[in-house]
């Protein structure tokens, strides 16, 4: 069903991660981005697992959870482990080969570390960002970060708040797709089969309401909007003022030392070749 | 007996195996007859519209079974959307459905999925345009030009134009002024009377119970709480009140009555109803 699809979905909770404030969470997502992909060697990746494990550790986000928010994404690292598996070519001997595919120990290890690199991604920001920040704070972070762009005139906060109003309504509009999909299933309409041709022609029955309602919606919200006098950032007071406390500082400073050590660790030269090793005792062919 | 549709042991859950698993309908059997209206009451969140979406499978019931003349509706779950056509649902606020560029293009949208011929559906759009009480000027307009009451009428219109043999409607009266009010509940009769259908209304209004239906569900937290015919269930006001609902205006004076030792008998749930008992006791009296 439509309502099961969850978008950014927010854990309220009580861990040091929840308390950061929401502008050191977005940096630290950046630092931890670029990390992910600074990482290239097994060690820096091995450190990268460990750091995401502890971060998990930390958040107190459930284990079950997190493995939901990476169900969507298993497709795509399989698929890109089975293409690295079969398209690294290797030095040396291959490991397995039949047919005209070789599998080469360079090519497992590539394979390895690159759905490590897009598992770690995603749930890494997960965690720093979607699971332990409401939307509302995120965007009040997002506004203040990019604030310095005001000084060349870019309306830094209409676009924060058109962001925050379209995270509020995304379930509105999904409930309000669910009623009208229902209100024509009544009346015979068939969403689900037929040539691509006549289901996209299906959907005009349900897109056009749709249109409708969003911009009679957003009519209403700007009238009431107005009733309150809202005026853009003129003036305005915020009710939770953002601030950066101890945490705030600590773990910055974890995450940037953590980078200097990816860094530090990448430039040691690594041979794949010492992993074939393990592969040789695996297959018995020592 | 003339019954047309059965339900027996219904249940429904809503997001079951995940922890906001929660009963919206439990182990409901209830039946409807040709002909006649059924009021569906109970108060918020007590199941009514989730029974109403299993009546034309827009949901599967967890458990139980829906019987349209004595065949289970979901005996061939590929077939279901022939289902709807006969039983039509007019969901909440159904003005939200409308989409095509005349009100006639709208109302003949249930119709032409039904695949019949460009007569068929004009024959259907008129017949239903003047049950709904849609005049024939307003066929060549955009739905959006209309007014709420009329474009009320339209989606109502758009249900009735597919001939259902079980017409349910879900609180198509919510937001309309007296007269519309009167209006769209009247055609009702007419719709059950004309084409010997069953009519399931879903209401908060007691006063619509009362002087549109003739049988009444009462629905409490997901379970069936009582049904019968009007005269039954608004007998016993006292039952209706303890699950948080209402008898009519009118039952009350007359239960105020029966307080100050008058005690009337006869259709004590309609104005009309109250003032026989009322001249029939002051007759009596005389006597």
């Amino acid at each position: 069903m439509i309502s099961d699809i969850t978008l950014g979905q927010f854990f309220p909770g009580k861990s040091a991660i929840h308390r950061l404030d929401p502008r050191t969470k977005i940096i630290l997502a950046t630092l931890f981005i670029v990390a992910v992909f600074v990482a290239s060697n097994p060690v820096s990746f091995l450190l990268l697992f460990v750091s995401t494990v502890i971060l998990i550790a930390v958040s107190k986000i459930s284990f079950k959870v997190i493995l939901k928010s990476i169900k969507p994404i298993v497709f795509i690292i399989v698929f890109t482990a089975i293409l690295n598996i079969f398209m690294t070519k290797g030095e040396g001997e291959p490991l397995l080969s039949f047919w005209i595919l070789n599998i080469y120990t360079e090519g497992i290890a590539r394979a390895v570390m690159m759905a490590l690199r897009v598992l770690i991604l995603i749930v890494g920001t997960s965690i720093l960002l979607t699971y332990t920040t409401s939307p509302i704070s995120l965007t009040d972070g997002l506004e203040s970060l990019l604030s310095p762009l005001k000084a060349i005139n870019l309306p830094v906060h209409t676009f924060a708040m058109m962001m925050s109003i379209a995270l509020r309504f995304i379930p509105t509009l999904v409930e309000e797709t669910e009623k009208i999909m229902n209100a024509q299933k009544s009346r015979g309409a068939d969403f689900t089969s037929g040539s691509l041709a006549q289901r996209a022609k299906a959907l005009i029955p349900l897109l056009v309401p749709l249109f409708v309602s969003s911009f009679k919606r957003a009519e209403e919200l700007a009238t009431a909007m107005e009733c309150r006098c809202y005026r853009g950032d003129k003036n305005r007071t915020k009710l939770v003022k953002l601030e950066y406390k101890g945490l705030d500082f600590a773990f910055m400073l974890i995450f940037v030392i953590l980078l200097v050590a990816l860094i530090c660790l990448i430039t040691i030269p690594y041979n794949y070749q010492s992993f074939g090793i393990i592969y040789d005792v695996l297959f018995f062919r020592v | 007996m003339n019954e047309i549709l059965r339900i027996e042991n219904l249940s429904y859950v809503y997001g079951k195996g995940t922890p906001f698993e929660k009963v919206a309908l439990d182990n409901v059997s209830v039946s409807f007859e040709k002909g006649k209206i059924t009021g569906l009451i109970g108060h918020t969140g007590s199941g009514k519209s989730t029974l109403v979406n299993l009546l034309n499978g827009l949901n599967k019931p967890t458990s139980g079974k829906v019987y349209l003349e004595g065949k289970d509706i979901w005996e061939n779950p590929k077939e279901i959307s022939k289902i709807r056509f006969r039983v039509g649902l007019v969901m909440q606020y159904p003005e939200y459905q409308l989409f095509d560029e005349t009100v006639r293009a709208d109302i003949g949208f249930g119709p032409r999925n039904l695949g019949l011929s460009d007569e068929e559906i004009e024959e259907r759009v008129l017949e239903a345009a003047r049950f709904a009480g849609v005049s024939d000027e307003l066929l060549e307009k955009s739905p959006f030009e209309l007014s709420g009451g009329q474009k009320r009428r339209v989606a109502i219109a758009g249900i009735i134009a597919m001939r259902p043999d079980v017409l349910v409607l879900d609180e198509p009266a919510a937001g309309l002024d007296p007269r519309g009010r009167r209006e769209i509940l009247g055609s009702l009769r007419d719709y059950a009377d004309r084409m010997n259908a069953s009519v399931i209304l879903v209401s908060h209004s007691m006063e619509d119970m009362a002087h549109y239906c003739d049988n009444v569900v009462v629905m409490n937290s997901a379970k069936l709480y009582r049904t019968g015919t009007v005269k039954e269930i608004f007998s016993e006001a006292d039952a209706l009140i303890s699950v948080g609902l209402d008898v009519p205006m009118i039952s009350r004076v007359a239960q105020e009555l029966k307080k100050r030792g008058i005690n009337l008998s006869g259709e004590l749930y309609t104005v009309e109803g109250v003032k026989d008992a009322i001249l029939e006791y002051l007759k009596e009296g005389k006597r």
